[in-house]
């Protein structure tokens, strides 16, 4: 193991030197998350809108479900769709084990109570006159929701990008599901933490690297959208 | 805006075990303007809400033109056909502009929807207000927006919730000036009140809400010289 700078320095030099196997490996990990979040989107965000929105029996319940869920180990979930997809699993005709559709499914797993949580807070925020004003000016039902979903904007935006920042960095799901196979499925939690193990720190900086530059730009973006709707004095 | 009879009848409305509303029955009319008192918690909101369709009653009945019907069955021609205004209007983030193109939900082109915004600006009075961020009007010109917005939507029937509350006389008197265009132009109007009398120039008939049941307690043709006294001052300022 070299000292701290020269590692440092070989990661930036890996990062920027065009690597061919570090950027597919930030590639596959783009390519998963960002599919995982699109899907769990949609769903999560309708569920949330209900929660906040509607009463139903089991809505409590419901609520409760999903705030237990954020506290769910990406590990645990990992295992329980590894039981659900492996041979002997219920899902195992599927053949999904080891390939990136088995990872995305374990990233929407791992994403939607996130989604849901946050965006029921989200939603809950805004006044109840906004969706009966939108109502009252004859809005249909689908476009009173767009115009609330308007309104809750920023706290939604909030939700997406601490949905996407847990899953583009979380490991053991992706690990147990995708199997960590080069090119394939490792994406850069998985391969830092391959690259540790085998004393390559210089490529698990270079991908730290690239995670703590996402949360940034993930962050400074969210700030530049709130910066926007702040109170007026 | 089309010519409307409406009478609802019927309508019973409870909360726990407490009764809001008794067998109520009310008629609206083109043209009319109805305004209803009552203590705080006697009912009023409730019941516009009902009459809105954003609240459900107990029971109830609905007659137009077409026969008498269970309110659940035309819970959407009142949505169609009213626009209820909160006490407090809700403003949507962005300025009067956007506020009022929500209220336009026809697909109207571009120039066309411009061309009635502009037209709803002028009608209100918002010339000088018109970018500014809604939520930063004061309670008057708030108002404003939310009748401008009523005004682009030509409801059959306006039900407005405590319309001038808290209100200095020049806004108030701007709102009413408002709801009196509205009621010449043929619009319904049904109004909650604490104060009746700002509203005994514009009121065709009033009515009080009491105990679940609603009673008409004044008329224009029977108001007291105290009454007669105060709208006189009124429409003299």
């Amino acid at each position: 193991m070299g000292d701290s700078t020269s590692i440092t320095r070989d990661a930036i030099y890996l990062l920027f030197s065009g690597d061919a196997e570090l950027w597919a490996i930030i590639g596959v990990s783009f390519q998963v998350s960002t599919t995982a979040i699109l899907i769990s989107i949609p769903p999560a965000i309708a569920i949330a809108f209900l929660l906040a929105y509607t009463d139903f029996p089991g809505r409590r319940l419901t609520i409760s479900v999903f705030n237990t869920l954020l506290a769910v180990p990406a590990v645990v979930i990992g295992l329980t769709f590894y039981l659900l997809l492996s041979r002997q699993g219920p899902l195992g005709d599927w053949r999904l084990l080891f390939t990136q559709s088995a990872m995305v499914m374990g990233q929407i797993a791992l994403s939607f109570p996130i989604l849901v949580a946050m965006g029921h807070a989200a939603f809950q925020a805004v006044d109840k006159r906004a969706w009966e004003t939108a109502r009252t000016l004859g809005a249909s039902p689908s476009f009173a929701f767009y115009t609330v979903m308007r309104e809750a904007r920023f706290g939604l935006l909030a939700a997406m990008f601490a949905g996407y920042g847990r899953i583009i960095a979380e490991v053991g799901a992706s690990m147990m599901l995708g199997g960590n196979i080069l090119h394939y499925t490792r994406n850069i939690p998985t391969a830092i933490a391959l690259e540790t193990s085998k004393g390559e720190f210089s490529q698990g900086i270079a991908l730290g690297l690239v995670l703590i530059i996402l949360a940034l730009v993930l962050n400074m973006s969210l700030q530049y959208f709130q910066g926007k709707g702040q109170v007026s004095s | 805006m089309h010519s409307t009879h409406i009478i609802f009848s019927g309508i019973e409305k409870r909360f726990g075990r407490k009764p809001i509303l008794i067998n109520s029955t009310l008629e609206i009319k083109s043209g009319e303007c109805i305004l209803l008192c009552g203590n705080n918690g006697a009912g009023k909101t409730t019941l516009l809400r009902i009459l809105a369709g954003l609240d459900v009653p107990d029971a109830g009945y609905v007659s137009t033109g077409l026969g008498k019907h269970p309110w659940k069955q035309c819970r959407q021609q009142l949505r169609n056909t009213t626009v209820y205004l909160h006490q407090e209007p809700y403003m949507f983030d962005g300025d009067v502009i956007s506020n009022l193109n929500i209220a336009l939900q026809k697909p109207y082109s571009r120039k066309k929807r411009n061309g009635r915004v502009l037209s709803a600006i002028k009608w209100a009075g918002l010339e000088d207000v018109a970018h500014n961020a809604a939520r930063t009007l004061s309670g008057g010109e708030r108002q404003r927006v939310a009748i401008a917005r009523a005004w682009l939507r030509e409801p059959d029937i306006l039900l407005l919730d405590e319309p001038v509350t808290n209100m200095d006389q020049r806004s108030r008197s701007s709102t009413i000036r408002l709801l009196h265009n509205l009621k010449q132009q043929g619009m319904a109007l049904m109004i909650t009140s604490h104060d009746p009398l700002h509203f005994e120039a514009l009121a065709d008939t009033s009515l009080r809400i009491s105990d679940g049941s609603i009673r008409r307690y004044l008329s224009k043709d029977n108001v007291t010289p105290i009454h007669s006294r105060i709208r006189r001052n009124e429409q003299l300022k």
